[in-house]
């Protein structure tokens, strides 16, 4: 696995929040609401799926968007996106 | 004369509706989830269904997940909020008013350390939006109140008990089962976060139920699988179920306000006919009550005897009596509601339908009295009660 | 649910009715249970000569009291007192499980007859 980046303060354009649905819906949310974006801004998604872990940095290499990194809360995870591609 | 009575157990499924399903049952029965012409036209019919749905309630397609039942709807709803939100508070409130499957569901919650609390009925079944203020602590984190009781037809104060519910942060689930369908039910106007439905309730088949689910509102699964429901119910889709509660949605929608008025004239019929027996005792709120719901005890006398006379003259109806139930222990929101055990257990519960007509309610006056009358000749109590010991726990002897 | 012979005694119970003149009465259950018994019996010369039953209850309940009303008749005292539930649920065709209990409460209002007759009779 991948090292991953965290980070903190990060102000997303918009948020999603598929915290307890099953994977692998951070995929399929993922795709759908970066369909949605405009080039620059930033998606936050949230879930409490730790595959995402892996997967959405993954994700973000194959279709050329930037991964900025993943903040933590007590029960779920913040990823941060940029559309880029 | 047939006369179904018993709308409250399931109701009759209408043909349009088995038309609507029957495709999905033959050449359309590809998997939603597939992504040839087979599945995507199979995907397409479940989320029309979704629609459908959606609009009986006036919700978002999106804030519809589709269930087997009204009792998974009910399960999915207790323990998915439980926890979900347990890191927030471990206390939830329930009503006695509800279902089997919302107490027991609290039962398990408090095996897994959850505090419950159970509010009361008054007389006729209606719970106190007060009570469940007062009922409030910190660690609460859900409310539950049913819309309507199927055993007595009370509509429940719940517009007021979720804007409790809001002021104060907890989510708010009503199983509205006996309702939807039969009376108008709109999510936005209620306030409830989550409110659960069943299809075969409104003329759609068995096997099909749904949970709204407020936008935002987080959930944890009931069943862990797939991306089925957007990931909140795994499982593949039961497809003609889903199209015919769709289907049935749609026309549940569009002939509500006409449906409703005709049932409650014959419930009305119906309930003076019954009332003019003598010792019989009209159960539930005389007005805040389902259209085509009429429920009674009738003294020195047994439910399950009741049914069954009835039913050998072609009648139908339902009873919240001990006997009446496999575990033998008479209703407990009859019970709850004040009434006493020995005459809970001569309770009889009529639902009406769009389905019945003027002379079957004739046919049922006519033939009612004479049960009553012909049990009560077998009745050591036809003179009266005497002296009741109440309380005590009856066991069985083995 | 029920068997033929259950739904037969309970929509055409037999022996239906109060005795004024029984020799004993019997009585078992509570209406708060869901179910009470009255069982009446004459006695003749040791042998029951009549049987009659009031009941409150389920279709099983009023079934086993009309099946227990007929099978006494005719029976000296011991005989009657030695019918069990059992005979009384397999005369009947069977009983669901859930619903024995009535079966129970038939032999047990018979005995109690049985016993007030003998207390009032001074015999044993």
């Amino acid at each position: 696995m991948k090292k991953v980046k965290f980070v903190e303060h990060i102000r997303p354009d918009v948020t999603t929040d598929i915290v307890y649905m099953m994977c692998p819906m951070h995929l399929l949310k993922l795709d759908e609401m970066m369909g949605k974006l405009q080039k620059g801004q930033i998606l936050e998604l949230l879930t409490d799926y730790d595959g995402a872990l892996e997967d959405i940095p993954e994700w973000c290499e194959k279709t050329g968007n930037e991964f900025i990194g993943v903040d933590e809360t007590d029960d779920y995870f913040k990823f941060y996106i940029r559309k880029t591609a | 004369m047939q006369c179904y009575f018993d709308h409250v157990a399931t109701t009759p499924l209408r043909p349009e509706v088995l038309e609507a399903m029957m495709p999905y049952f033959k050449e359309e029965f590809g998997n939603p989830l597939s992504i040839y012409p087979l599945g995507t036209n199979a995907r397409e019919a479940v989320e029309r269904a979704r629609e459908q749905v959606a609009g009986l309630v006036n919700a978002k397609s999106t804030e519809i997940i589709f269930t087997s039942s009204g009792a998974e709807a009910n399960n999915f709803a207790l323990r998915g909020i439980a926890f979900a939100r347990q890191h927030e508070g471990r206390h939830i409130i329930v009503s006695r008013m509800e279902h089997h499957s919302i107490l027991n569901s609290a039962r398990f919650l408090e095996k897994m350390g959850f505090t419950a609390t159970y509010l009361p009925p008054d007389r006729h079944g209606l719970i106190d939006p007060e009570a469940v203020r007062k009922a409030i602590t910190d660690e609460t984190i859900l409310i539950s109140v049913i819309h309507a009781s199927p055993e007595v037809g009370t509509i429940e104060p719940v517009r007021e008990i979720a804007a409790i519910a809001r002021e104060r942060n907890i989510t708010f689930h009503t199983d509205a089962v006996a309702s939807v369908g039969n009376i108008p039910v709109d999510v936005k106007e209620l306030g409830a976060d989550l409110l659960s439905m069943s299809a075969h309730q409104f003329n759609g088949p068995k096997g099909a139920g749904a949970l709204y689910l407020r936008e935002g509102q987080r959930i944890i699964p009931l069943i862990f699988g797939g991306i089925q429901e957007g990931g909140r119910r795994a499982g593949t889709e039961n497809v003609p179920a889903i199209v015919g509660m769709g289907r049935a949605a749609e026309i549940a929608k569009a002939e509500l306000p006409h449906r409703v008025d005709g049932i409650r004239r014959l419930r009305d019929r119906l309930i003076e006919g019954i009332m003019k027996m003598e010792a019989v005792h009209f159960t539930g709120h005389p007005e805040q009550r389902l259209p085509g719901h009429a429920s009674f005890c009738v003294e020195y006398i047994e439910g399950e005897g009741m049914l069954l006379m009835l039913a050998a003259k072609g009648i139908y109806v339902a009873s919240g009596s001990a006997c009446t139930s496999k575990a033998l222990k008479s209703s407990p929101v009859l019970l709850s509601m004040g009434i006493p055990t020995h005459v809970a257990h001569g309770s009889v519960v009529f639902t009406l339908g769009a389905d019945n007509t003027e002379e079957q309610i004739d046919y049922a006056l006519e033939e009612f009295p004479q049960v009553i009358k012909r049990l009560r000749e077998l009745s050591p109590f036809s003179k009266g009660w005497g002296d009741i010991e109440e309380g005590g726990t009856c066991i069985p002897k083995k | 649910m029920y068997s033929k012979e259950v739904m037969d005694h309970f929509m055409n119970p037999r022996n239906v009715g109060e005795m004024p003149d029984a020799d004993g009465v019997g009585t078992e259950g509570n209406p708060v249970c869901g179910d009470m018994m009255k069982l009446f019996i004459k006695v003749k010369d040791n042998r029951i000569e009549d049987a009659k039953f009031q009941t409150f209850g389920c279709g099983a309940a009023i079934a086993v009291s009309s099946m227990i009303t007929e099978m006494v008749k005719g029976k000296t005292l011991d005989e009657a007192m030695s019918i069990s539930k059992e005979q009384v649920a397999s005369a009947l065709g069977g009983l669901p499980p859930q619903k024995m209990h009535c079966s129970n409460l038939g032999a047990d209002a018979l005995r109690k007859a049985i016993e007030d007759y003998r207390q009032k009779h001074g015999s044993q």
